[in-house]
């Protein structure tokens, strides 16, 4: 930003002193406590970090608009292992963009813009899910290219992940399945006849529930 | 302070209200913070548009609720009517319009009759343009009046955050308190069906034939 701060001012101007304090003394209205920051980045690596400007797409528009700018992140679970895109705009440090980076997700090349590169998530960067589109734009082709590469290692390197963690978990099932599949039928038969015996023991109690669930109504 | 309809929040929370000329940028400049847009097209308020707007400081999370008001004076509504309970305010004017200027004493006089002591920043909007009319040493209301002045672009982003730091910094008497970063919530996970993905992936492809909006720009930090 350095190089636009210093086309603010012509050169034969005094500089204004930016942080010299001209405003009256005024008694505070509150008083505010110190409190631990926590950025909820704690138990995350950084892998890739980089300034950048992004962008979101207004579908009713049909047109680009700016979320922020400032550095972008790709943060990975020192446990799990999961991989999130974060990005904060600079100086407020309000977050733009927060959301997984899943085996799902493919970044491609922006049309008209080398130094750019669009793909979708499902972002929780204002505390609830949202669909997006977003577009970023990086200070050079080779910052772009890094963070394509990057972005794309990681969703294939989660891909492997989900499919190990697909196996383990259907093997676990399935040992649950043959313990617990003599009390579901037997619970089956009680309370919700209609149910089949092959049925699990969750999807029988959701059975129930959406089978009482119409009766007041009609 | 909140309106009726507006959620009251746990945490310390201040009415601004923004004043300045019509055009000066005071609507993009709220929109900024709170989209992280910048529009161009030129939309007049009419009365009055309230937006909570949060910050988290190193003294928690603040809220200012910014009265955004008309500048137009045919769109005026009740005017200094928006002002009572002011607890701080900003005066915008437009660095390429020397009469948004001009008109800034008139702005500051029918604020103070309403809110009495309350920290006032005067804001020069548009820095970033080339032909500025009024330039920074020909700005001096703020020291007659005890205000703080800042430049800012809401364009390029230039200083944009220290009006909010400066009267936040002044309502708690903490020339120390600034900006930290907010906690970035765990995602939850989600699943993505085959036909959801196709969907995405088609909308994505068309929007990326679409170009950026400052694509001339480089530099952005």
């Amino acid at each position: 930003m350095a190089s636009t701060e210093g086309d603010h001012r012509e050169e034969e101007e005094a500089p204004h002193n930016e942080d010299e304090d001209t405003g009256a003394q005024i008694a505070p209205i509150v008083k505010l406590e110190e409190v631990a920051v926590t950025t909820g980045e704690e138990d995350e690596d950084s892998v890739l970090d980089l300034k950048s400007k992004l962008y979101r797409f207004d579908k009713d528009g049909n047109q680009w608009k700016e979320r922020g700018a400032g550095t972008v992140k790709l943060l990975k679970h020192k446990e799990t292992g999961k991989v999130r895109l974060v990005m904060r705009q600079s100086k407020t440090l309000k977050i733009c963009a927060n959301h997984l980076v899943l085996p799902t997700m493919s970044v491609q090349e922006h049309a008209g813009n080398d130094k750019s590169c669009v793909w979708h998530a499902t972002d929780f960067a204002d505390g609830e899910l949202k669909d997006e589109l977003f577009c970023i734009r990086f200070g050079s082709v080779e910052n772009c290219k890094t963070f394509m590469e990057m972005f794309q290692e990681v969703a294939e390197s989660q891909k492997k992940k989900e499919e190990n963690k697909d196996a383990t978990a259907a093997a676990g099932l399935l040992e649950k399945l043959s313990v617990e599949e003599k009390k579901t039928e037997d619970k089956a038969k009680e309370e919700v006849p209609a149910a089949t015996k092959e049925e699990k023991e969750s999807k029988s109690e959701e059975a129930e529930k959406k089978s009482e669930a119409p009766a007041p109504s009609t | 302070m909140a309106l009726p309809n507006q959620q009251t929040v746990d945490y310390p929370s201040f009415k601004l209200v923004i004043v300045g000329d019509g055009g000066t940028g005071k609507t993009t400049f709220v929109k900024r913070h709170l989209t992280g847009e910048f529009e161009k097209k030129y939309e007049p308020t009419i009365g009055v548009e309230v937006h909570p707007l949060d910050f988290f400081t190193n003294c928690g999370k603040i809220r200012f609720y910014c009265w955004d008001t008309a500048g137009q004076e045919k769109f005026g509504g009740l005017r200094d009517g928006y002002y009572i309970h002011g607890q701080c305010a900003i005066i915008m004017f437009d660095v390429t319009a020397r009469l948004t200027y001009k008109n800034v004493p008139t702005w500051h006089r029918d604020l103070c009759r309403v809110c009495e002591n309350i920290p006032i920043v005067l804001c020069g909007n548009k820095v970033d343009v080339k032909n500025r009319q009024v330039k920074a040493k020909q700005v001096t209301f703020h020291r007659k009046k005890n205000l703080q002045y800042y430049e800012i672009s809401a364009k390029s982003n230039y200083n944009f955050e220290k009006p909010f730091l400066y009267l936040a910094r002044k309502l708690a008497g903490d020339p120390n308190l600034h900006f930290v970063e907010s906690p970035a919530l765990a995602p939850p996970e989600v699943q993505i069906d085959l036909a959801a993905q196709q969907q995405h992936e088609a909308e994505l492809a068309a929007a990326a034939s679409q170009p950026l909006p400052d694509d001339d720009d480089d530099t952005f930090e």
